[in-house]
Parts: structure tokens; sequence; C-alpha cells
């Protein structure tokens, strides 16, 4: 019942919106293009909202919706018959297309190669043995060295599959503590909470991020290296202070924890091409300034390599996570129709944005995006946000002083994955909650504690990053 | 290339040395190897995984002294390094119970009873390297004396 009370919901409203007299729309010049695409924009929206569809899906059905309605090869009712005033200018079907293999796709399939071929020589289950050594037994430091470890992984692999390894080094660990002890609750939230924070390191280490280099282009471009330069001091210091927060939240009464992952590094020849072809590839990364490969280009040296010595062959092919390309693509395409279309700088343009104090601008964007990204999928808010956020930026002269679009993109791209207050906010929130170790009111607690200073370091990052001329 | 290997454990000599007789049909593309024990076959696996090579299939008796055949195939089915492995319990002496927890907890592939027959041991291992082989990702085309045809078609016209 409630189901396809959302799937009514979801497909009412664009359909009004599509059938409505375009004078009803408060924008002058608006055209018949624009109005398809604010009607796709609300199914994008209320799709990934009320997820009536998987959300990935919904990305697709865009791409398909887009194709139809907005191009040059659209099906005949919707093209442009010569009698309408303000039809608007079509979007061209090859770049829409083109979003399921647009750079960052690129880049994320690079990886995700990445990803998988450590799993598969089993290179992080080892890292995880090696680096927990010298934290030694005393809870509260092994707590850490979870914690530094699991942001660390997920800033190269996926948050999803980091905690689920993660939480299975951990839960035999937990199985020991005696039944009232809250260090429990400290140990299986800090996973999560680890990896959502972890993943703002690096611009794959979520797709949000990867969703923000699409619009940090031209002069407002961030290389892989900047990035890490500002995203791992962040995650630095926010994984301490959630540290902390958890230690006196949930104090541990267990005096000693032993952590036993069992295994040895794999000398075999391709296990040894996987350690090195991995350390090449955030080598070039982090060096892109020397050699003149972007990130981009060098995400695609791993997926050959691994591909021609058949460390990934066609089964684990068949593995990887298409639908979180997918997501991101739909995301690419509906950023791709606003902007071509001229609708976000249309619809950003009708509201005087200028009158408004530039702090609040970024308060009011950024708060937006944490609690969007608090109730649904993290990517899925970029993918709303981002485009018409960055027709903001990039029209607001009184942003200029304080860092202009790139600060604006950067403050939401952070925000969005500051949302970690329900089990729904996150996949890793929503498996840490499936341990039943955690209640609800628990994870919400650190969630919003964690997310909203979160938001905080971000404005003083911001602040600071200004202060020193990045922008 | 890696190498695939057939482990075949039975307290007894000569029954380890019939199986890896009835099995030499394979030897050209693959290595059979005999442990008296679990101990001893947990100690191979080890090594055969750590070369980064694979452990196809584990045909092994039940009762032995030491660990029990269904017991190390237990541990071998919960081990995430041998996701793949192939799985036979040959034995003529399993009980009722030994045999629902090789079922239940031991995922076993093919149970066989004491005494064998050559051909229908030759047939299973064959039908189970083939699944090996494509669950794995590894390429068929270059183990055709491994690979059962019927087997291949059903995988392959479901799964490309």
């Amino acid at each position: 019942m409630r189901k396809s009370l959302n799937l009514l919901i979801s497909i009412g409203i664009p359909l009004l919106i599509l059938i409505l007299p375009q004078s009803v729309f408060p924008f002058e010049n608006f055209t018949i293009i624009e109005q398809r695409v604010v009607a796709i924009f609300f199914l994008a929206a209320l799709f990934w909202v009320l997820e009536p569809i998987p959300i990935y899906a919904t990305s697709v059905l865009i791409i398909v919706l887009e194709l139809i309605m907005l191009t040059e090869s659209s099906f005949i009712l919707f093209q442009d018959n010569g009698n309408t005033e303000h039809f608007g200018i079509y979007l061209s079907y090859k770049e829409i297309m083109g979003t399921f293999a647009s750079p960052i796709i690129m880049l994320f399939l690079g990886g995700f190669f990445l990803a998988m071929s450590a799993t598969k020589y089993r290179l992080d289950q080892n890292l995880a043995r090696v680096l927990l050594k010298p934290f030694g037994k005393n809870p509260k430091m092994v707590m850490l060295g979870l914690m530094s470890i699991t942001a660390i992984f997920s800033m190269f692999m996926s948050n999803t599959a980091t905690t689920a390894m993660m939480l299975s080094i951990l839960t035999p660990v937990l199985a020991v503590f005696t039944p009232n002890d809250k260090g429990k609750v400290a140990f299986a939230l800090a996973i999560p909470v680890a990896a959502n924070i972890g993943g703002i390191g690096t611009p794959i280490g979520t797709p949000p991020n990867a969703i923000a280099l699409k619009y940090l282009i031209g002069e407002d471009l961030i290389t892989f290296s900047q990035w890490m330069g500002f995203g791992i001091p962040f995650v630095i210091i926010l994984l301490l202070f959630a540290w902390v927060l958890l230690a006196v939240l949930f104090p541990i009464e267990t005096k000693e924890i032993n952590l036993d992952i069992k295994g040895k590094f794999l000398k075999s020849q391709k296990a040894i091409i996987v350690y090195i072809t991995f350390s090449i590839t955030i080598l070039l990364w982090l060096t892109d300034f020397i050699h003149g490969m972007n990130s981009y280009v060098v995400a695609l040296i791993p997926v050959a390599v691994f591909s021609a010595l058949s460390i990934i062959n066609k089964e684990d092919l068949k593995k990887l996570s298409w639908d979180v390309l997918w997501l991101v693509s739909g995301g690419i395409a509906l950023g791709i129709a606003l902007e071509k279309s001229g609708l976000a700088l249309t619809a950003v343009e009708s509201i005087p944005f200028e009158n408004f104090p530039p702090l609040l601008i970024v308060v009011a964007a950024s708060v937006l995006s944490l609690t969007m990204a608090n109730f649904m999928s993290n990517t899925a808010t970029a993918n709303l946000l981002l485009p018409i956020i960055a027709a903001l930026g990039t029209s607001l002269s009184s942003l200029d002083d304080i860092g202009g679009n790139k600060m604006l993109i950067l403050a939401v791209t952070f925000a969005a994955s500051m949302g970690m207050a329900l089990p729904i906010s996150t996949p890793p929130n929503a498996l840490a909650h499936a341990t039943g170790l955690i209640q609800t009111n628990q994870m919400t607690k650190v969630g919003l504690i964690v997310g909203l200073s979160g938001v905080l370091l971000t404005y003083l990052m911001l602040y600071i990053m200004n202060l020193i001329n990045f922008f | 290339m890696e190498k695939l290997y057939i482990i075949c454990v039975d307290d007894q000599r000569e029954v380890l040395s019939t199986i890896a007789k009835d099995l030499s049909v394979f030897e050209n593309d693959l290595t059979i190897e005999e442990c008296e024990s679990a101990a001893e076959a947990e100690e191979l696996i080890d090594e055969i995984d750590s070369e980064g090579n694979f452990v196809a299939m584990i045909i092994s008796d039940h009762v032995m002294p030491g660990k029990s055949g269904v017991e190390f195939l237990s541990d071998v089915n919960k081990d995430d390094r041998f996701p793949n492995t192939q799985k036979i319990l040959l034995t003529g002496l399993a009980t009722h119970q030994d045999t629902i927890a090789a079922i239940n907890s031991a995922s076993i592939n093919q149970y066989l009873e004491k005494p064998w027959n050559k051909e229908e041991l030759i047939k299973s291992v064959k039908k189970l390297l083939t699944q090996f082989i494509l669950k794995t990702g590894l390429d068929y085309q270059k183990y055709p004396t491994l690979t059962d045809q019927e087997t291949l078609f059903e995988i392959l016209k479901k799964h490309g």
C-alpha cells in the first residue's frame, strides 16, 4: 500500500509538471526543454527519496528519459515541430550516453579494480593485521587502530566493503565482552563512523567526491594530490574527535582485547604484481604535477594491468559494483541536463541570491546537503544538489571573497558525507546497525554530533584554505 | 600460470593410492596430492594457497584418527581462502548424523560411498572440476581434459 502510494507520488508530480502550461513557471523565456528537465529533476528527487525502485535504477531511468525527451534523437512526439515559440535547444544524445563512461566513472572503475585485487590477494586483511599490531591490547588504543585502518581503507576501497571487512574482524572480539559493557556499542559504531569519515580523504573515497570533481573544472580544478592535501588532515582531526566522543559516551569496561587476524602476505607472482601496481597507482595519483597524467588517466592503468595479467578475470569483472557506477552516471546526466538546458542558471538567477550574505548561502547549502544526506543516499544527495550549487557558485560574485565556487562545492560535498545519523543514511551505518549491538538512538546521537562537528570543521578548513589563498 | 590441485585424504595408504591411480587420467593438467590425515591436508592446502595456486578439489574419507573428514571439510567450507574448492566425501562409515553435518556445515558437493566405481568417480570429479574452473573464472578452453561438456554447456548457457 505504502509502496504503491510512493510510486504514485513519484510519477504523478513529475507528470503534472510536464503537462502544466509554460506560463505557470515563474521564469522568463522558459523553454519546453527546460520544463521537461524540471519534470525529470523532480522525478529524480522523488525517486531517490522515496525509493519506489532501487536508486541505481532511478539513475538509468533519468538517462533514458533524457534521451527520449531532450535529445536531437528524441521520440517524435517530443521533437520540435516548429510551432512552439520557446522550444529550447536539444541536448546531444552522445553526451548523455557518454555519462556511462565519463572520466569520473573511469576514476571509480580504477578504484574498484584496485579494491577488488587487494581483496582477492588478501592485501586488505594482511595490511589490517600488520597495521593493528602497534596499537597493542588496550581497548581504547585498539579502537583507535581499528578506526584509523577503516578510514585509510575507505579512502581507496568502497566504504561498504571496508565496513563489512572490519566488522567481520571485530565480531569475534566483541563476543567476549560482558553483556553490559557499553564498549561494545563504541566498537560497533567506530567502524561505520570511521568509514564514513575516511571516504572524504581522497577523490575516489566516496562517490560524492567524484561528482564534485565533475564540477571542479577550469580554474576551479582540484587535483588528486591537492584533494588529499586538505582531505587527509580533515579526516585525521574528525576521526580523533569521533574516537574521543565514542570513548566518553560508551566507556569500555573490558581491560584487554586480543585481535587475532590470521593470514600471511601472499608471495605469489600475481600477488606481488598487485602490491606493486597498487603502490604505483597511488604514487602516480599523488604526483600528477610531475608526470602530467591526470587522475582519470592514471585510474585506467590498474584496469589494464590487472586485466592483461588475469588478476581480475572475467568472473571478477561480473562482480564489479556496476550499480554504483550507474548511480553516479545518472547524476552526471542529470547535471548535464540542468546545465546545458540552461535551467540551472535560470533557476538560480530567478532568486536574488546576491542580496543574501554569502556566508548564509554557504551555511544554508551545506546544512541542506547534510539534512538530505541523512535521509537518503549521500551520492544521490550530491547528484541532486551539486549541479545547482555549481551554477550558483559560478554566477554569484559575492562569494569570491570567501573562496567562490570551489569553496561552495567543497562545503556541500563534505556535508553530503556527514550524513550518518540513521541506519539508512549510509550502507556502513546499515551494516553496523544490522549487528544488533547498536540502538538507533545511540547511532543518531553519535551521527548527529560527528556530522555537525564535521560541517563546522569543514567551515574552519575552508576558512584556512581561503587565508592561504588556495582558492 | 597457476596450478590446480586435487587433495585426497584417507588414513589408509592403499585406499589413497587407488584413488590416485583412478584419477591419473587428469594428471597432465593438475597435481594429485595424497594426505594421510586432516592435519597433513590442512598444512598442504595452506602451502598451495600461499604459493598462489588453487585447491580445486578435496576428496576426503570421514572416519580418520584426529580430525574427522566432515570436520575438516566444514573448516574448509568456512575458510574464505577456498570459496570455490569442490568437496567430495568418500566414505563407507558415515552415520546419519555425519551425513547431515556433511551437507549442512561442510556443504559437500558430492557424496560417494565406498567401495566406489572408478567410472563414477571420474565422472563426478570431472563435473565438479568444470564447476570449479568456471566459478573461479579460469579459462576453460585451456583445460579440455578436465572439463565435462554437459556441465560446461549447462553453466555457459545460463551465465555466458
